[in-house]
């Protein structure tokens, strides 16, 4: 590492901090309305299972680029809401995140075999109960590797709110190239710090996979 | 071998179950009074195990009356849910709750349901471990049990909520042949001690011991219900006749 560029170890943590705890946040909201939206798709109201599908749809769909431009320039042309880079990356990585966590909440629920809902209704359980004891212990064990898989997603995502100012990893590194002039190296950093940061939310996912087996 | 009258704890009355235009169960009437063992017998789809599932109210029906303990059963109700509390459920292929340890499967409802303290529950559950004879498997996980003692930790569940009635949905017919006769040991034990029983199975033999009655159902209706010698012995329907000797002779 030149020693203009390693100058800037600083600026490449701060960086690297503010895109974890970003794409955390968003992994956390869209994990709260992936949960909702893919509790809805089971519901027995055709109303909210149609809301449901068309909120994952739309989401899933729309490129996470439209999106941040959508939520930092879209929202304030069209109802006057100015929001902050950082509340605009937020709710575009959050609508991302949360239509590919409400398909894998949904994948969840429904792995649990209809015997086991059969089982736990014999016992006299209301349904609140059922899902509390019985359902959801099991869809969260096969819920686990594809949020990993989710939040690695959104964490890569997350380089996009560089494009509407929001200083995070991918921002940084852009900013140290325009004043020192060196390209290569700045960004071969940047690139091994997201391997880093990705490849232990890999190991740290895997360790949970393991923790989680019935049968230890 | 109730003979005496006694008030039903179970009641069926022209009850109708249809999926769609496919009627399943066709007017079938049926009492059964504390105590008795009564053993359903019949070919592959003709409406065994739905019967017992519109008993505790897990499907609705199209027609007819459920009555468990002087109180309809009204599948999507409020009040099922204290009825199902007081039957027991057992289920072909188990159903245990893989999460859980064994013990924990037995625990569950008692204690969440009924609100009970984990500590006498526990205390009951290690009883009916031993009642089952698997006090030594009581911490082991379904996945680690073999199938005959996954269905008598399933029978242990069953019980731990201290049910008025205890139903089984083709208890051996997942099993190695060579842990059936376990399961059956404990329910012949549990008929013994005057449990009130509804049991879907093929074991003619079981039926001809530990039943009290035998019906045989077919084409979702009773075409004969009879005590279970006399079935075996001298079955009156030409339909009767043909499925006993097909399951007889093999």
């Amino acid at each position: 590492m030149s020693p203009t560029v390693g100058a800037f170890w600083y600026v490449f943590l701060t960086g690297a901090a503010v895109t974890l705890w970003i794409s955390w946040l968003a992994l956390l909201l869209g994990g709260l309305v992936g949960v909702i939206v893919g509790m809805m798709r089971i519901s027995k109201w055709v109303a909210l299972r149609w809301l449901a599908v068309a909120y994952t749809e739309v989401f899933r769909s729309i490129p996470p680029l439209v999106l941040f431009f959508g939520c930092f320039y879209g929202l304030s042309y069209a109802l006057q809401l100015d929001l902050s880079p950082f509340a605009a990356a937020t709710v575009a990585l959050t609508a991302t995140a949360s239509a590919l966590m409400s398909e894998v909440v949904r994948a969840g629920i429904e792995s649990v075999t209809h015997g086991q809902w059969q089982a736990a209704y014999s016992s006299g359980m209301r349904y609140d109960q059922v899902f509390r004891y019985v359902v959801w212990p099991q869809a969260i064990r096969v819920m686990l590797p594809p949020s990993i898989g989710v939040y690695i997603s959104t964490l890569k995502d997350s380089s996009l709110a560089s494009i509407i100012g929001y200083v995070e990893l991918t921002k940084s590194g852009l900013l140290i190239r325009e004043t020192t002039g060196i390209s290569f190296e700045v960004l071969l950093i940047i690139a091994v710090m997201y391997f880093v940061i990705n490849y232990s939310i890999s190991l740290v996912g895997a360790s949970l996979e393991r923790k989680f087996k019935y049968v230890h | 071998m109730s003979t005496e009258p006694a008030s039903p704890v179970l009641r069926i009355e022209g009850l109708v179950k249809r999926y769609g235009a496919h009627v399943v169960i066709d007017g079938v009437d049926l009492d059964v009074v504390p105590g008795q063992v009564v053993v359903i017998v019949g070919p592959s789809g003709t409406g065994k195990s739905t019967l017992l599932r519109c008993v505790n109210g897990l499907e609705d029906i199209q027609g007819g009356r459920i009555t468990f303990e002087d109180q309809p059963v009204l599948a999507r109700s409020r009040t099922v849910h204290a009825i199902r509390r007081r039957i027991g459920m057992i289920f072909q292929s188990f159903n245990l709750y893989p999460h859980l340890t064994a013990l924990e499967n037995v625990m569950l409802a008692p204690v969440k349901v009924l609100g009970e303290s984990a500590k006498e529950v526990e205390e009951r559950a290690r009883g009916l471990f031993r009642k089952v004879r698997l006090e030594h498997r009581a911490h082991a996980f379904p996945s680690q049990l073999s199938g005959g003692e996954q269905q008598r930790v399933a029978i242990a569940r069953a019980l731990a909520m201290n049910p008025h009635l205890l139903m089984f949905d083709e208890p051996t017919s997942a099993l190695d042949p060579e842990t059936v006769g376990d399961v059956l040991t404990v329910m012949e034990e549990l008929a013994l001690e005057g449990r009130t029983m509804l049991v879907v199975t093929h074991e003619i033999g079981f039926a001809r011991h530990v039943g009290d009655r035998m019906i045989f159902m077919d084409g979702g209706k009773i075409v004969e219900d009879s005590p279970p010698e006399e079935m075996i012995a001298n079955p009156r329907n030409l339909r009767t006749q043909q499925f006993l000797g097909s399951i007889l002779h093999h």
